[in-house]
C-alpha cells in the first residue's frame, strides 16, 4: 500500500487509458506523457500498460507501507526519499515506513511514479485510468486525497539500478493535415503555422488552450458534430486553438486545423504555462519516420536493460 | 455521378469519412448508412474505435498498415451499403413529466403541459451518436412544435436522467452535469454504468420513445 499523506495539485492513476468505447462518448483518459510511463515502466521490467501515479506539478507526499522499487520519470518535480534525492530515470528501492515527497520543478510539469508490479486498483472498462469527467476508474473516478490508500504488491527482491534517459524535447510541433483546409482556407492555415503560441494556463488534461496576439485566425464556421481524439487540434471561433488531449470529449463541431503526430503528441503533457509552440505540417512518412525513431529508442533501452539483468 | 462523401487521412491510422455535405434536408437517411458503415467495419476487427457523429465516421485502425486500404476501399463501400442492414435495438423510457422547466416550455409554445407530455411521448426518436460525455445520446425526431431556445442561464447542475429540451433536440443527461436545456422530466432508467457488462444502455443507431409516468410510486412495474 501507499499512503497519500498530502495530494498535491493533481494526482491520479493512470495506464494507457481505454479504447473500444469512443462511440459511447467515453474518453480514452490515461497517461498524458505515454512515453514517461513506458520508461518507467521498463525499468523495472513492468508490463508497458502496468499502472503508474501522474503527478502533475508536485507538492504531494506518498508514504509507502512496504518494500518495493520505484522508478520515476517524466518531469523533474525534485523528489525525495526520506530526505535523500530522487531522479528521473533511475530505479530505488523503498522500504517499508519510508516517505516520498516532491517539492516542484522549473521544466516540465507532470512526474511518473512506478512501482515493480504496477499498481493494483481496480480495472473497469479495461483500464485502471482515471476518468475525472465521467468520475469513474482509479480511485472512485477522482484525484487521489490525503488518506487514500493506493495499492501495491509488495516486492523483496532483488533489483538493479539502472538509468535512461528522455526522448529529446521539441518546441516545434509536427501535425498531420487539416481535413477542413479548404474550409479555413490557405491564408488562415500559413497563418498559423507562422504564428509563435503561448500555452495558456487555461490549459488541463482534457486540452491545451493556446494563446498568440495575432487575431489573424478568427473566423464564423460552424460544422456538424465530428469525431475528435487526443491531439486533433480544434480552432474555435475566437481564434485560439485548442489540442485535445486524452480527456478530451470524443466529438465536436470546430474545424480542425490538424492532428498532432503520434512521435510528438506526449510532448503537450510537459508544457507549462507561457512556453512557446510552433506548429509544422508534415507528410505521413515523415510522421511514421518520428514514431520509428521514438520507438527505436525505447528498444534500445529495452537492449540494454536486458544486457544488465 | 452520385454525390459521394469526403475521405480524410487524419493519421497514419485513423480516417474520417464526412457526408455531412451531401444532402442536409435529409440527415437520418444519410445517418443511417453511417450506422450500417460502421456495423460493416466492425465486423473486420480492424479498428479500435468507430465513431459515428453527425453524417460523418471517424475510425481508428489497430495498425497503420491498412490505411491505405480503407483510403481505397471506402468509397466503394459507401456506393454499395444498403442502411436497411442495420436494425438497432429499441427502448422504452419510462418518464415522469415534472421537470423544472416543462411549465416553461408548455407556456413558451402556448400549449398545455398535457399537449407538451403529448408530443414529447408520441414521437420515435432514433439515436443519430454519442458524445459530450458517456451514454449521452444526440436524438433525432423531436417535432418543431417543441423547440425552444436554451436557458439564457445554463444550470451548474442538472441532475442525472433529466429529460430536457434544448433548441431542435431532446435528450436524456446520463449524469449530473451543467447545462443549458430546459429540464421537462426525468427517468430512473441508467443510461450509464461504468460497472456494467454493457456499460451504456443506448447505441448508435438504436431508437426510443418516451412513456409517460401517470404518477410516480404507484406503479408496480
Amino acid at each position: 500500500m501507499i499512503k497519500v499523506l498530502k495530494s498535491g495539485v493533481l494526482l491520479t492513476i493512470q495506464d494507457f487509458g481505454r479504447e473500444g468505447y469512443r462511440h459511447l462518448g467515453v474518453s480514452k483518459a490515461g497517461s498524458l506523457d505515454r512515453y514517461a510511463q513506458i520508461i518507467a515502466n521498463r525499468l523495472l521490467n513492468n508490463n508497458d500498460n502496468d499502472a503508474v501515479l501522474e503527478i502533475t506539478v508536485g507538492l504531494c507526499e506518498l508514504e509507502f507501507s512496504c518494500d518495493t522499487v520505484i522508478a520515476l520519470h517524466g518531469a523533474d518535480l525534485q523528489a525525495t526519499l526520506d530526505g535523500q534525492a530522487i531522479h528521473p530515470g533511475w530505479t530505488y528501492a523503498v522500504k517499508n515506513k519510508q516517505v516520498l515527497s516532491f517539492a516542484t520543478g522549473r521544466a516540465g510539469l507532470r512526474a511518473y511514479l512506478a512501482v515493480k508490479h504496477g499498481i493494483r486498483s481496480t480495472e473497469i472498462m479495461g483500464s485502471k485510468s482515471t476518468d475525472l469527467n465521467a468520475c469513474f476508474g482509479g480511485i472512485e473516478g477522482r484525484t487521489l486525497t490525503t488518506g487514500d490508500e493506493i495499492p501495491i504488491t509488495p516486492y523483496y527482491g532483488k533489483f538493479i539500478k539502472v538509468g535512461a534517459i528522455a526522448p529529446p524535447k521539441r518546441k516545434l510541433i509536427r501535425l498531420h493535415p487539416s481535413p477542413h483546409a479548404n474550409l479555413l482556407g490557405e491564408p488562415l492555415l500559413s497563418n498559423f503555422v507562422s504564428t509563435a503560441f503561448k500555452i495558456s494556463s487555461n490549459s488541463n488534461r482534457m486540452g491545451v488552450r493556446l494563446e498568440h496576439s495575432k487575431n489573424s485566425l478568427m473566423h464564423s464556421h460552424s460544422l456538424p458534430s465530428l469525431g475528435v481524439s487526443p491531439g486533433s487540434i480544434q480552432l474555435p471561433p475566437n481564434g485560439e486553438p485548442i489540442v485535445l488531449l486524452n480527456d478530451g470529449q470524443t466529438t465536436g463541431g470546430y474545424p480542425l486545423l490538424g492532428t498532432v503526430i503520434e512521435a510528438d503528441l506526449h510532448q503537450f503533457a510537459q508544457f507549462r504555462p507561457l512556453d512557446n509552440i510552433e506548429f509544422k505540417y508534415v507528410t505521413f512518412e515523415e510522421a511514421a519516420k518520428a514514431k520509428q525513431k521514438l520507438d527505436g529508442h525505447l528498444h534500445q533501452l529495452s537492449l540494454a536493460l536486458k544486457n544488465n539483468l | 455521378m452520385k454525390p459521394a462523401p469526403h475521405i480524410y487521412a487524419l493519421t497514419n491510422s485513423s480516417l474520417l469519412l464526412d457526408a455531412s455535405h451531401l444532402d442536409a434536408t435529409d440527415r437520418l437517411s444519410i445517418q443511417k448508412k453511417i450506422w450500417a458503415l460502421t456495423s460493416h467495419c466492425k465486423s473486420t476487427d480492424e479498428f479500435t474505435d468507430l465513431v459515428p457523429a453527425m453524417n460523418s465516421l471517424t475510425l481508428y485502425l489497430k495498425s497503420d498498415k491498412h490505411l491505405n486500404k480503407w483510403l481505397q476501399v471506402l468509397p466503394t463501400l459507401w456506393s454499395d451499403i444498403k442502411s436497411s442492414t442495420f436494425k438497432g435495438k429499441h427502448h422504452l423510457i419510462k418518464t415522469t413529466y415534472k421537470g423544472e422547466d416543462i411549465n416553461y416550455v408548455a407556456h413558451y409554445h402556448n400549449l398545455s403541459t398535457d399537449d407538451v407530455i403529448n408530443i414529447h411521448s408520441k414521437a420515435k426518436y432514433h439515436v443519430l451518436f454519442l458524445g459530450f460525455q458517456p451514454g449521452f445520446a444526440y436524438l433525432h425526431g423531436l417535432e418543431g412544435q417543441l423547440h425552444t431556445p436554451r436557458r439564457d442561464e445554463p444550470r451548474t447542475r442538472v441532475p442525472k436522467g433529466s429529460v430536457a429540451i434544448g433548441a431542435s433536440q431532446t435528450g436524456i443527461y446520463p449524469a449530473d452535469t451543467p447545462g443549458g436545456w430546459h429540464i421537462i422530466g426525468h427517468t430512473d432508467t441508467a443510461l450509464f454504468d461504468s460497472t456494467s457488462e454493457q456499460p451504456c444502455l443506448i447505441q448508435p443507431g438504436d431508437t426510443l420513445e418516451f412513456v409517460p409516468l401517470v404518477n410516480k410510486g404507484a406503479t408496480h412495474d
